[in-house]
């Protein structure tokens, strides 16, 4: 019984943090499983990316009903991911979990110094152009965009990055486009989303830390709504893989029970925390945790 | 392929709020389900630690009605591992009926890559 109930403790704490934090809590889910009460880290991978499920479906289906997550580049972008998630789910089965610990610890870095680093101030989320005619606001988008690229090439004297972000900014991308940007780039989406899915498969985690980027400054969309559309993705990512952990047995009824439980009530508390504590403090705490988190792993993969 | 019409439009606006609803009340239902099973659990402690019984789907409803805190913990990681499965389901109906085909053409494609994923594992475990 206080096992269950530290899992439960545990999982909440990685749902507030992830909430309070913009990160999934499968980052902190599948240390605790493993350094923390000893599971072997397959079995990690499976209990995180059902917590990861559960609370991106609670966040999206909030975000799908206020018209934030973008719900047709979602979907079309969620085919690669689910691609990458089934390749990832298997190659899972063949790695040493030694090896499998080597890459969760350098994934610990990476957040760890993206966290580090200073952020840019938050651009203009959604522009004026968010009007009630969404067509004419594509159009205006457009332009903008165009007007964009037209800028660059003249200050750096590319004359071809104007053209190339017109062509790309047409197409099946623009059919993809929301209130006020216009989405391009959609073979970067391709190959990235790819990789998010490879990722999340392989490390129980939702993938957001790629995802995010990937539609913010490779595809044109706004943070905010890449912020909701990738919440919106994690879900099938996470359950394309998720059945391949389940069928092969490598999903523990009463592991995942409290944990997954602990996950969603810590991530609703965070949301409601979120407005009421500093987070450059948690920050700086956070990346504290991840870097311990990291020389543990690698103790953990190299021992 | 539909053009800039379905960008945002009140189709996309009713389909938005339409899957938002559906996602968050399976979520409810899947959490409810994981509740009663960690109850049982405690009741019955069980740790954690121990191991739970392999998913058997035949056996679901008589562990159900029998109270086994398993039953209930599978019915609810079942719901919770459906729940985008069956967004994408609403989703992909919902585009061939407006006539967008290309989503939904990505949306079936989704569900065949979840349908090969399943059977890839099925037979690694046969």
């Amino acid at each position: 019984m206080v096992v269950g109930l530290l899992m439960l403790g545990g999982g909440a704490a990685a749902g507030v943090f992830g909430s309070l934090l913009g990160l999934g809590g499968g980052i902190l889910i599948v240390p605790l499983l493993t350094l923390g009460f000893g599971l072997p880290l397959r079995e990690a991978v499976g209990v995180s990316l059902v917590c990861v499920i559960m609370t991106s479906s609670a966040a999206a289906g909030v975000y799908l009903e206020r018209h934030v997550a973008n719900l047709r580049l979602g979907m079309s972008l969620e085919l690669f991911t689910a691609v990458g998630a089934l390749v990832g789910g298997s190659i899972a089965f063949l790695l040493d979990e030694r090896l499998l610990a080597l890459l969760f610890a350098g994934l610990l870095i990476y957040v760890a110094i993206s966290m580090a680093r200073p952020r840019p101030a938050p651009a203009s989320e959604i522009g004026d152009a968010a009007s009630a005619d969404p067509a004419a606001a594509v159009e205006t988008a457009r332009h903008a965009a165009a007007d964009r690229a037209a800028a660059a090439a003249t200050d750096d004297g590319l004359a071809g990055v104007a053209s190339d972000l017109q062509a790309s900014a047409t197409g099946f991308a623009a059919t993809l486009s929301g209130p006020g940007y216009l989405v391009h780039g959609f073979g970067r989406g391709i190959v990235g989303a790819t990789g998010a899915g490879v990722v999340s498969a392989l490390l129980g985690v939702g993938g957001g830390i790629i995802k995010v980027p990937l539609m913010h400054l490779g595809m044109g969309v706004p943070l905010k709504v890449a912020t909701a559309t990738s919440n919106l993705m994690i879900g099938i990512t996470a359950a394309a893989s998720a059945v391949i952990y389940l069928i092969r047995g490598e999903i523990d009824p009463y592991v995942a029970g409290p944990t997954a439980i602990g996950v969603f009530v810590g991530a609703m508390v965070g949301s409601r925390l979120a407005h009421r504590i500093d987070a450059r403090y948690l920050r700086w705490l956070f990346i504290i945790v991840l870097a311990y988190t990291a020389v543990q792993m690698l103790v953990r993969a190299l021992g | 392929m539909s053009g800039p019409r379905a960008v945002g439009g009140t189709d996309i606006v009713d389909l938005d709020r339409l899957i938002g609803r559906l996602l968050v009340w399976v979520t409810y239902a899947a959490v409810t389900l994981l509740v009663i099973g960690v109850l049982l659990m405690i009741l019955d402690g069980i740790s954690p630690l121990a191991g739970g019984p392999p998913l058997d789907p035949g056996t679901l409803v008589a562990g159900l009605i029998a109270l086994e805190p398993a039953a209930f913990l599978w019915l609810g990681l079942l719901a919770v591992i459906a729940t985008p499965v069956s967004r994408v389901i609403v989703a992909g109906v919902s585009f061939a009926r407006r006539g967008d085909r290309t989503l939904a053409a990505i949306s079936f494609g989704i569900i065949v890559v979840i349908i090969i994923g399943v059977v890839t594992a099925l037979v690694s475990e046969a």
